[in-house]
């Protein structure tokens, strides 16, 4: 875990949709939130996106926010948040 | 006649799905004159079954599962292939120069159910007849945007792509961009909460939520539409097509029932509605089915 509260509650929702099954033992901050990670599709990435949209109050830009590097893990989502939050 | 320019343009935008040979052959057909093209397509992949068995055995075997062949299963494996070769060549809109003959080969059916549901609604769509019902929807004066890939829309003649075809749902065909399907699904939600109405299919790709077994085959249901469902509450409405003649009419069914808190009851409650509607569907046009007799690959390979 980490002392930082936004990852530590986007983990906790990437692994509440993830479910038991689909998230590993050692998950942190810098664990994939797809393959060899959470395994996450596209329905859970959507899911987590609304999540954190109503957890954080952000609201996301599907053409320029979803990408590569923003859904690589929980802590480049982090990084998203915070860039909505400032922006 | 389509310009050379159109041409090159269009040979860049083959979806992936199909072959070089078949889009070759979209191409090539689309030069003729309505419906010759059409009718051309249909024939070559009568004839393409004779050259490619693993077709040809494919269509006879789920024709053999049908209760009702009228006492033919090679007329009904036979009018499969014709009619695949038909909706690949409708899916292109081979041959259809302009928005007016595109009016009149589409009708649509059931617009009282749209009436009856207030605010935007989720289309869902199946392939198990004529491709483009979407299209059918605009036609008819219905706002709704596309959640979905390209497909064979880059052989669109360039009037019904500028009057059919929206700059939004472009920004979301890009197939290689590996999240392409979060950036759609969450473009939908939003479209969905602001009142307007999307359109994507069931079967198409990503996770299943469940099967629906039917003659012949299982149709895998896909989880984005019932994703979007849960998040806005959006009624779902089932639209389904088919030929009459040359035109295809697609029909609005029914709302599926609303959404209930427990998931597992409600994914039970949309399959089994569904599963009614499209054994419905598949008993009146069974050559019309041809996703289930030629289920894509891995590579989602069909045509």
């Amino acid at each position: 875990m980490t002392s930082n509260p936004t990852v530590e509650l986007v983990q906790t929702v990437v692994a509440r949709i993830a479910g038991p099954h689909r998230t590993p033992a050692d998950a942190g901050p810098d664990t994939p939130l797809t393959q060899g990670g959470f395994w996450l599709d596209s329905v859970h990435l959507l899911e987590t996106i609304i999540a954190c949209e109503t957890e954080f109050g952000v609201v996301f830009d599907p053409v320029t926010d979803f990408n590569e590097q923003t859904l690589r893990t929980v802590r480049t989502l982090c990084d998203l948040i915070r860039s909505k939050r400032c922006g | 006649m389509p310009a050379l320019k159109d041409l090159a343009d269009a040979w860049k935008l083959r979806p992936a799905s199909y072959s070089r040979a078949v889009w070759t052959l979209v191409l090539v057909l689309d030069r003729l004159p309505w419906p010759l093209g059409e009718e051309g397509m249909s024939a070559s992949f009568v004839a393409r079954a004779f050259v490619r068995t693993e077709r040809l055995r494919q269509a006879l075997a789920w024709a053999g599962a049908q209760s009702e062949t009228n006492g033919s299963r090679w007329r009904l494996a036979l009018a499969l292939c014709a009619r695949h070769g038909r909706f690949v060549a409708r899916s292109a809109l081979v041959g259809v120069r302009n928005a007016e003959t595109l009016r009149r080969l589409s009708a649509l059916l059931g617009e009282e159910h749209l009436s009856a549901a207030a605010g935007g609604v989720i289309f869902l769509g199946f392939h198990l007849g004529p491709p483009g019902a979407y299209l059918v929807l605009r036609v008819a004066g219905h706002s709704v945007t596309w959640i979905g890939g390209r497909g064979a829309t880059g052989a669109w003649p360039r009037e019904i792509r500028r009057r059919y075809q929206t700059i939004l749902e472009s920004q979301f065909f890009p197939e290689e961009d590996r999240h392409v399907w979060v950036r759609r699904l969450h473009q939908a939600r939003r479209l969905l909460e602001t009142g307007e109405s999307v359109f994507i299919s069931a079967d198409g790709e990503g996770e299943p939520a469940f099967a629906v077994p039917l003659a012949g085959g299982a149709l895998s249901v896909g989880r984005g539409w019932w994703a979007l469902r849960r998040a806005t509450g959006a009624p779902v409405l089932p639209v389904l097509s088919h030929m009459r003649g040359r035109t295809q009419i697609a029909t609005i069914h029914h709302a599926l029932p609303p959404p209930v808190a427990d998931p597992d009851l409600d994914l039970e409650t949309c399959r089994q509605a569904l599963g009614r509607l499209l054994a419905d569907h598949l008993r009146r046009f069974p050559d019309h089915c041809y996703s289930l007799a030629f289920p894509a690959t891995a590579n989602g390979d069909r045509p």
